[in-house]
């Protein structure tokens, strides 16, 4: 273990590195990393630092210092823009599992469709680390066995605030893409998916074709709207135009009360079940009576 | 029309006008609606010296205190505001709804005027624009501009989307300018994501009027907004304000604000201040995760295919409640062919990336089903449950998750993008095997029942049974506990799936016990009611089914195809003249109604002939076969007082037999001559006034059959005119309208309750049942309940219809007889007595010139009595009961152009005086609160053609007056489907020219030419020269009034002297 102390203000600093076009992180303040995988990944990291190393690998990231963030598997590679002109070169390798550990993680998540239902739907699945515990490895590294860092800068602690930096990021993109734990562990997404299916295919009954790379479609371009300016219309200024008589808006209960609500489910961030979707629905139900109390006549209180 | 009237006219109408404003800043203000108006518009003021200033202000806006009336109650701010209006000539335009006439010279552009306006929150924005009647008008002096109306709608649509539940909370930075960190506010958004939401706001953002996107704050320099983007600002705004408003009394225990972040999110979006407190870091962090949260709305969109739930009963019901025995399977379906399903079974057996099926593939199979489970297992335990399968082909469900999943699982399925396919016994709009009440009727008496209305609305002739039902199985009390005991919400019942709901099993249970207490008789109408599908629920328990046997089922048969399957009676023998075939049927329909005592409203267009249809159903009930011997009672025809002049000559022309009594003017009899006197007629014409004044000389006479014309004068429920004609003793009734009463609740109810009172309900259950659930919340049901209840009481047939066009020559003429006022009865008198001294006394050129002058003034009269006076006087006197017409031809027209406009037709007034023209443009547009087109001698010619078309556009105004000799020749208009005549011409040939103006060739519809005629006077007299002598016409007539100058003097008085039955 190193020693608990902050050595790094000996060193002359020409100039505190200004914010750069790198990669920001998201978070601007408190913890990054949102989802409870990038907590777990990010607490591999904390206790081997210094609390003034993790603030300012924080603030790096949140700087854009990182300038670039390269995933394969077995390793992350990085440059972090530090005080000096030449972005240091960080370095942060994990331990891939063997072929044989693979299969054996492979089988168990095989075993039940909601480990890939979950990670396709963009989530982690809650017990996933079960699937790697029957290969006796776990998906988030730790440092005694299979975590290791490197960085170009002087300072002679390991791991540093740029390679807090990195892994901070690295934390943010585990956020948006669960897959890239795998990646890191030796297998993408595309590889974990093929051998997952064929787990699952008992038989070969179609033919496997090669495929394009799976598409994802762009959302549509919420465009800027075109209208004709009021010069344009002068000739029908105050006039209605055709198409409201048909106009129908029901003023009725939905079928399912609270419909979005539930279709949302519950949010990650609810910490108490219903603590904050169960006030919601009551509000939906209140909005409803409301309107229909005014659509059909205050008057009468009777709503049906 | 004199300026002082135009003035008097106009200053008795604003025009309301409205726009949403969306304020950029602050955003907690977010916005408010703006209503402003205008006046009228008076002279241009004098060009002051000086320079003006940068924005003038509006000259004939409405002041702020005008506004705060018609707010009814809603507080406003009132606000300097600016707008961006077309100008000429250094003035704003009118709106066309002001009906301004305006200066022809000069270039349109946009200029900025200033005028005063209130503001209105949000929230009261809702509920200003909710309150507003769905007509044209505040009140009969406050029109509503096409631009309130514009947002009538939307506000409309905002309450749809509230009450349907629409709305998601969201947390979002509130970028204040100058502020130094980003701060955060809660607010609740429009979810549009419902395909017909999204149609709904693209109908919206094309239809609104251009003058909503003029208004702004006077320090407002941000860029107009797009109508979608206004639109969006509006919902966003009264969204969030709204909720917030709506939802907060649940929620009063939130009262200091949490630590967390997320629950200081909670605790804004229920308040009244929509800021989250907090460190801008943890609310940047949370507005991404409720981000996150949100975007699981979002669908997969255009994938080629999805995943698709089907649920599958068990053969054999489960044994407990505890028993997995449903099966919920997982399919893909492709999105081009919905019965094109892979079992999941297939899927999970493809190895590769791709999946061929019935020659179709399928990208990515298993990543999407997987994918797509993922995403449903957050919406339904069961499906998570089955994922720790490896290869999951179902979720087995217990019979209580089955229930759940087809009532509320299987539509948020649906909306979130997946297929769902539940069992056809459960049905698009739920179950239809459901447990409810099933009412057998059946007549307690061997033959219909006669006599009348009493007969039908409370002689008991109808007994109940009561059953208890699922779906189509009659259920005994043991089978219903058999079931009941099982606890389930799915029962099988002889073979078949039904829903069984534990609720609805208490109530069936209770309703049995109490089932003697509700089996009994009922009166004709009541069972009518239940028949006509009025009955949903009884004592808490749907009713499934009702049905009838014997004369009573026959019945409600024939009432249910109204005229489909009747049969067609003979024209009555004494009819003097042709009815035509659908005239036929519908005298026919009455006579049905009659025979078992049902009122019944004729509602065919204007110029159809229900004249002469409801003359023959009056001939037919007096006929020798229809009373055994007995005369029968006298029939009363209550009309307005324009037309018991035509009432009186219909009858003479279709049936000289009927013995005619005129009840009407001041020499009228009174008390037992009264009643002596209409004992001894067949058929008494009174008015709706009379009917009041006369009430109890009216009400001591046993009518046979009461009969409104032009019903809708009864449209006032509370109205005495109305109660007193509702209380006459009657055996028949029948209304008379042209207008579309069904699309009208109020006077619907009104004439329905004269027709077959208590038929409906009472006023306070109708407007609870139907009026407000149909008008204000667009409840489809309840206006097909209504449709099904009223459409055999009603018989509309419209002039476009195929089978009545057929019927119908191209130009159909008709003669309307008018009724003078007794005003217009003492002027003309006067003239006549006057002329006629001076006539006696002159001779020659003078004498000549005389006799013109008197034709002239006594058409005066008969037109308009301020014609005649020329005094500038109003064209309506104030009465005890509102304006009161003072010429009887102007009151016809009105009613005549009410029904014309209300089909949506268009009509050319016909007039030989310029000054009569102006007089009928200020009347009409007051009136009818739109603009009326006027052509006389004087409009310049480039005028003209604008008129010309603008009336052929199809969108421009409905009315267009003519003078004859300007507008009688060479115009094409042929949007015009209805010509009126307003005075009679000596030459028949000028009147067919101007005919022609819509009868020619382009015109598509038949063409209804209608020449009005003051019954009893000169106008009459002409009328019948005319019409008795065309061959003559040319040789003695056509040269118009001058063979009249050389009558002897006691021909001219037996000429000119008003006839005893002119007026009163």
């Amino acid at each position: 273990m190193p020693r608990r102390h902050d050595y790094d203000d000996w060193y002359p600093r020409p100039s505190k590195p200004r914010a750069a076009d790198g990669i920001k992180a998201r978070s601007k303040r408190g913890k990054i990393g949102e989802s409870w995988w990038a907590d777990k990944w990010i607490a591999a990291l904390e206790p081997l630092l210094d609390s003034g190393r993790l603030s300012r690998g924080r603030s790096y990231a949140r700087k854009g210092l990182v300038l670039d963030l390269d995933i394969g598997p077995g390793v992350v590679m990085s440059r972090v823009q530090g005080s000096r002109a030449r972005p240091y070169k960080v370095k942060i390798a994990v331990k891939t599992l063997t072929a044989a550990e693979w299969s054996k993680v492979i089988d168990a998540l095989a075993g039940e469709a909601i480990f890939a239902a979950r990670l396709l739907a963009g989530e982690m699945p809650p017990d996933v680390e079960t699937a790697f515990w029957a290969a006796h490895v776990s998906l988030f590294p730790t440092r005694s066995d299979d975590l290791h860092t490197d960085c170009s800068c002087p300072d002679y602690a390991n791991p540093c605030k740029h390679v807090a930096a990195v892994y901070y990021l690295l934390g943010e993109r585990f956020d948006q893409d669960p897959f890239l734990i795998f990646h890191l562990r030796g297998k993408d997404k595309d590889q974990l998916l093929a051998e997952l299916r064929q787990r699952r295919a008992a038989e070969d009954l179609a033919l496997a074709e090669d495929s394009p790379a799976y598409e994802v479609a762009a959302a549509p371009e919420s465009s800027a709207e075109s209208f004709e300016p009021l010069e344009a219309v002068l000739h029908r200024f105050w006039d209605l135009g055709d198409g409201l008589d048909a106009f129908s808006a029901p003023v009725v209960r939905p079928a399912v009360e609270a419909g979005l609500l539930k279709r949302l489910g519950k949010p990650h961030f609810e910490r108490k079940p219903g603590e904050i979707t169960d006030p919601l629905a009551a509000a939906y139900r209140a909005v409803s009576d409301a309107a229909l109390r005014l659509a059909l006549g205050e008057d009468d209180t009777q709503v049906t | 029309m004199t300026a002082r009237a135009d003035q008097a006219m106009i200053d008795a109408m604003p025009i309301l006008h409205g726009a949403w404003l969306p304020s950029t800043y602050p955003p907690s203000l977010g916005g408010a609606f703006a209503v402003w108006s205008e006046v009228a518009p008076g002279p241009p003021a004098k060009k002051r010296g000086g320079r003006p200033p940068k924005v003038s202000p509006h000259p004939f806006a409405g002041d702020v205190d005008a506004l705060e009336q018609v707010l009814r109650g809603v507080a406003g701010k009132a606000a300097p505001l600016l707008v961006d209006l077309p100008s000429r000539s250094g003035r704003p335009l009118a709106s066309p709804m002001l009906l301004a006439e305006e200066a022809d010279d000069g270039e349109i552009s946009l200029a900025t005027w200033q005028v005063s306006a209130c503001l209105l929150a949000p929230e009261d924005a809702l509920r200003w624009l909710a309150s507003l009647p769905e007509r044209d008008r505040l009140s009969p002096q406050i029109v509503l501009g096409d631009d309130i109306r514009f947002w009538q709608h939307a506000a409309c649509w905002q309450l749809s989307l509230l009450a349907r539940q629409r709305f998601v909370p969201t947390l979002l930075p509130s970028d204040a300018p100058g502020a130094p960190q980003t701060t955060w506010r809660a607010a609740w958004q429009p979810s549009l994501d419902d395909p017909a939401d999204r149609a709904r706001l693209e109908q919206l953002a094309a239809a609104m009027p251009p003058v909503c996107r003029a208004l702004r704050l006077p320090d407002d320099a941000s860029k107009p907004h797009g109508p979608a983007r206004l639109l969006t600002s509006f919902l966003h705004t009264v969204t969030d304000a709204c909720v917030r408003g709506w939802a907060a009394p649940s929620l009063a225990m939130i009262a200091r604000a949490p630590v967390r972040p997320e629950l200081r999110w909670r605790r804004a979006l229920l308040r009244a201040d929509p800021a989250v407190p907090g460190s801008a870091n943890d609310l940047a962090l949370l507005a991404g995760q409720v981000n996150e949260w949100l975007a699981q709305l979002r669908s997969d969109g255009d994938a080629a295919f999805r995943l698709c739930f089907r649920l599958e009963p068990p053969e054999e019901p489960a044994v407990d409640r505890d028993e997995r025995a449903w099966q919920l399977r997982y399919l893909l379906q492709a999105a081009d062919d919905l019965s094109l399903l892979v079992p999941a079974e297939l899927v999970w057996r493809a190895r590769g990336q791709k999946l061929r099926y019935l020659d179709r593939r399928f990208d990515q199979p298993q990543e999407r089903m997987l994918a797509g489970l993922g995403k449903a297992s957050r919406l339904f335990a069961p499906i998570e449950e089955s994922l720790h399968a490896a290869r999951p082909e179902a979720a087995v469900l217990t019979t209580d998750e089955a229930y759940t999943f087809l009532r509320e699982t299987a539509l948020l399925l649906e909306e979130s993008g997946f297929g769902v396919l539940a069992p056809q016994w459960w049905g698009r709009r739920g179950a239809s095997n459901r447990l409810g009440a099933r009412l057998t009727l059946q007549a307690t008496q061997q033959k219909p029942p006669s006599g009348g209305v009493g007969g039908m609305s409370f002689a008991r002739i109808v007994s109940v049974d009561w059953s208890l039902a699922l779906g189509d199985e009659t259920l005994t009390l043991k089978e219903l506990e058999r079931l009941a005991r099982l606890k389930q919400p799915l029962v099988r019942i002889r073979g078949r799936w039904a829903v069984l709901d534990p609720e609805q099993v208490e109530s069936a249970i209770k309703f049995w016990e109490t089932r003697q207490a509700t089996a009994g008789e009922l009166s004709l109408q009541e069972a009518l009611r239940m028949l006509l599908g009025a009955q949903e629920q009884l004592a808490g328990l749907d009713v499934v089914g009702v049905s009838a046997d014997g004369w009573l089922a026959r019945l409600v048969d024939e009432l249910q195809t109204a005229g489909g399957q009747m049969a067609v009676l003979p024209q009555p023998a004494a009819f003097s003249g042709q009815l035509r075939p659908y005239q036929q049927r519908g005298f026919s329909w009455l006579a049905f109604l009659r025979r078992w005592g049902l009122g019944a409203c004729l509602a065919d267009d204007m110029g159809l002939g229900k004249t002469a249809e409801t003359i023959a159903y009056l001939l037919e009930a007096r006929s020798p076969g229809a009373s055994a011997g007995a005369r029968p009672n006298p029939a009363l025809v209550i009309c307005p007082t324009s037309v018991v002049g035509n009432w009186q000559r219909e009858i003479q022309r279709f049936a000289p037999s009927l013995r005619v009594m005129v009840h009407h003017g001041g020499d009228r009899r009174r008390g037992e001559e009264f009643a002596e006197a209409a004992r001894g007629h067949d058929v008494v014409i009174s008015t709706y006034a009379l009917a009041r004044r006369d009430a109890d000389m009216m009400l001591t006479i046993d009518w046979g059959d009461v009969i409104l014309d032009e019903a809708q004068n009864i449209k006032n429920p509370g109205a005495k005119q109305t109660q007193t004609i509702r209380k006459l003793p009657a055996e028949y009734r029948i209304a008379l309208t042209g207008t579309p009463v069904e699309n009208r609740l109020n006077e619907l109810w009104s004439i329905m309750h004269f027709l077959n009172p208590g038929y409906l309900g009472s006023q306070r259950d109708f407007q609870r049942q139907f009026a407000r659930p149909i008008e204000k919340a667009g409840d489809e049901d309840a206006a097909r309940r209504l449709r099904s209840l009223t459409q055999p009481f009603i018989l509309r047939r419209l002039k476009t219809d195929p089978t009545i066009i057929q019927d119908l020559p191209d130009k159909l003429e008709m003669t309307t007889y008018c009724t003078l006022t007794a005003e217009q009865a003492t002027l003309y008198q006067a003239v006549v007595k006057d002329s006629l001294q001076q006539v006696e006394v002159s001779e020659g050129i003078g004498r000549r010139g005389l006799v013109l002058a008197t034709l002239l003034k006594l058409k005066q009269v008969c037109n308009h009595p301020a014609q005649f006076l020329a005094d500038g006087s109003p064209a309506l006197l104030a009465g005890p009961d509102g304006p009161e017409h003072r010429s009887g031809k102007l009151a016809r027209l009105n009613e005549m152009l009410e029904e014309a406009l209300a089909e949506g037709d268009r009509a050319l007034i016909f007039t030989q005086f310029a000054e009569m023209g102006g007089l009928l443009k200020g009347q009409l547009q007051e009136a009818f609160g739109q603009e009326v087109l006027f052509l006389h001698g004087g409009t310049p010619l480039a005028r003209r053609d604008e008129m010309v078309a603008r009336f052929q556009s199809g969108r421009g105004p409905a009315l267009f007056i003519l003078s004859l000799k300007a507008g009688g020749t060479g115009l094409n208009l042929t949007a015009a489907n209805h010509v009126f005549h307003f005075d009679r011409w000596w030459n028949p040939a000028v009147e067919n020219q101007a005919t022609d103006r819509a009868f020619r060739i382009g015109q598509a519809r038949n063409v209804h030419v209608h020449k009005l005629v003051c019954a009893g006077t000169l106008e009459e007299t002409i009328d019948d020269l005319i019409e008795r002598k065309k061959a003559l016409a040319d040789a003695v007539v056509g040269a118009g009034e001058g063979w009249l100058t050389e009558l002897s003097t006691d021909d001219l008085r037996q000429l000119l002297t008003l006839r005893q039955d002119a007026a009163g």
